[in-house]
């Protein structure tokens, strides 16, 4: 891609980034902060998900408990790796690991990269749908906490599975979505040639995100993307995902879960300001919340 | 955590099965086709609702919200809440179809969102009941739908009510964009806490019952129900034949293959949800119940 400003770049031409191939992956993340990480493996009920790396390492003088939907560099690891697409198992480790994180009292990194949760027969048998619901769910009893980073491509579901935080962040090639172009482009037009339109509608870029109050922060890739310098890029996430974690530590644990409770309660509080919204719900406590904007 | 339950608190503990009508009150009409499509009989509309739209054949077709709030309901107990909340054209969402336009129609329709929400009783037991009506954009989980299922599942907390879900949807609606994808955290937050609260939760999937719902509230039940032949799944055969040249087996994400795969529960005929629902309803709110 030609070097070009940033702000002229098309809403497509930010899904190309995002997918571009030699895009940095979690672990080229998570090996840059935590040289000493060590991958742990399985369920504990009957399988190990590749598409998710997870496991404790070194960073900044913590133990942090790291989890990466993780692509594949060449074809071979793509197909191990299952292009990052999840299984139910993938959303099981992450909840076991996600509560070993809390026995120890780990904070939690979590760096999103996938176009979606697996569409296939086995996903379905073993019960996708119940296995995001749980992961949604558990990660709001997890009292330590949760910073999240969509690095690449945040698909539906199956990124939110990974992504319920105290502060997620995206960096600025990055898209997150209610559903893959492709996926809404054959929903909303039953053609998946569509995407483009798609994508220009849905909004999925970082800015987009940023301005809807879904996001904590954009952070920028070096000219041209961060496929171009993998060390600068990371720097800057590592950077800012600190940034963002540091205050985090010094929270008791009840305040810790009220606020991400409150963070996704009062997420869409841009349309709720409407007057036609109906009768307000307070926010409750919401002075002090560090979720706010 | 529980305080003790006071006098009348579940004074209405006693209520006999075989005594709950299959139905509330008088179902209203729902569009027909002139043959099931299962057996392929000639449909008598006026039969089928007194059967609950139920076909000899155990066809069970597409009911309303307004015909589910009348088949759970005792008739004049529904009230319905946070119905003046509207949704709104945030993206502004142009082709193929403008968003305000569909919005507009089916408000021209009578239709109020995707979710209706309110309190009622069944069979004289009070419930928060949540019902998904499919005509409204199929159902798709939208701002306003995560809204009032957040609010009433926080009510329902509050005042250990029993919660019902009637549940019907495509998913997430693609016209709110990520801000639809971000009511299934706000919901699961709430489910969370009404667990935690130790009520009641009970699901009934129907057909068909896709994508962001069952990944968010619907299979999080503490009794998950499925209609016989429902469809109910995570991504749709279209979608899993395009992406992986699968074939499909015959009845791959019906009601009994979840039940096979442990997804569900109990796959309940409708002219015997309404008795079934009263009867866990009474199991799980029994005076004394072990926690203190």
């Amino acid at each position: 891609m030609p070097k070009r400003p940033r702000d002229t770049l098309s809403v497509w031409q930010v899904v190309e980034l995002a997918r571009h191939p030699e895009r940095p992956y979690a672990l080229d993340y998570i090996r840059r902060m935590a040289p000493d990480f060590v991958e742990l493996h399985g369920d504990r009920v009957s399988h190990d998900d590749p598409a998710l790396v997870a496991g404790p390492g070194s960073w900044r003088g913590l133990t942090v408990m790291f989890f990466g939907q993780q692509k594949g560099r060449n074809l071979a690891e793509r197909v191990a790796r299952n292009w990052a697409m999840m299984h139910p198992e993938g959303y099981r480790k992450a909840m076991r690991l996600a509560r070993q994180a809390a026995k120890f009292g780990f904070p939690i990194v979590s760096l999103v990269d996938t176009p979606g949760a697996f569409p296939g027969a086995g996903a379905e048998e073993r019960g996708i749908a119940l296995a995001i619901g749980q992961a949604i769910m558990g990660w709001f009893e997890i009292p330590v906490p949760v910073v999240a980073a969509v690095i690449g491509e945040g698909g539906s579901g199956g990124a939110l599975g990974m992504a319920v935080a105290d502060r997620v962040l995206m960096l600025e090639n990055s898209i997150y979505s209610v559903a893959s172009p492709e996926a809404a482009a054959s929903i909303v037009w039953r053609d998946s040639a569509r995407k483009v339109e798609a994508a220009a509608q849905l909004q999925v870029t970082s800015r987009d995100l940023q301005a809807m109050g879904v996001v904590e922060e954009v952070v920028p890739e070096p000219e041209g993307g961060a496929h171009r310098d993998h060390e600068a890029a990371a720097c800057a996430l590592e950077a800012a995902l600190w940034r963002h974690l540091e205050p985090l530590l010094r929270l008791p644990a009840s305040e810790l879960l009220q606020h991400r409770y409150e963070r996704f309660r009062y997420i869409d509080s841009l349309v709720q300001a409407a007057p036609d919204f109906g009768p307000k719900v307070e926010p409750r406590g919401a002075a002090g919340n560090p979720a706010e904007r | 955590m529980r305080p003790e339950a006071g006098p009348g608190e579940w004074a209405s503990w006693g209520v006999s099965p075989s005594s709950v009508a299959a139905s509330g009150g008088r179902l209203p009409p729902i569009a027909l086709t002139t043959n099931c499509p299962s057996c392929g009989v000639g449909l008598v509309p006026e039969a089928l609702r007194e059967r609950c739209y139920v076909c000899d054949c155990g066809h069970h077709f597409r009911m309303h919200a307004d015909a589910w709030i009348a088949l759970l309901a005792d008739a004049g107990s529904w009230q319905e809440r946070w119905a003046d909340i509207r949704p709104h054209d945030l993206l502004e969402w142009k082709v193929p179809r403008a968003y305000q336009e569909t919005l507009d129609q089916a408000r021209a329709e009578g239709l109020n969102e995707a979710v209706r929400v309110g309190t009622a009783t069944l069979a004289g037991l009070a419930v928060w009941l949540a019902v998904f009506d499919f005509r409204f954009v199929g159902g798709s989980l939208s701002i306003v739908a995560g809204e009032r299922l957040t609010r009433s599942l926080e009510q329902a907390a509050a005042t250990r009510t029993p919660y019902l879900l009637l549940a019907a949807s495509g998913g997430a609606r693609m016209q709110e964009g990520i801000l639809a994808l971000m009511q299934m955290a706000k919901i699961n937050g709430a489910v969370g806490r009404l667990h935690q609260m130790g009520v009641p939760y009970f699901a009934v999937l129907t057909d068909p019952t896709y994508g962001g719902v069952p990944a968010s509230l619907a299979l999080l039940a503490d009794v998950n129900i499925a209609e016989p032949g429902a469809a109910i799944g995570f991504t749709g055969p279209r979608v899993i034949k395009q992406s992986t040249h699968a074939d499909l087996p015959p009845g791959f994400q019906s009601a009994e293959f979840q039940l096979r795969c442990g997804q569900v529960d109990l796959v309940v005929p409708r002219t015997e949800l309404r008795a079934r629902l009263a009867h866990l309803i009474q199991l799980y709110t029994r005076p004394g119940r072990g926690r203190g």
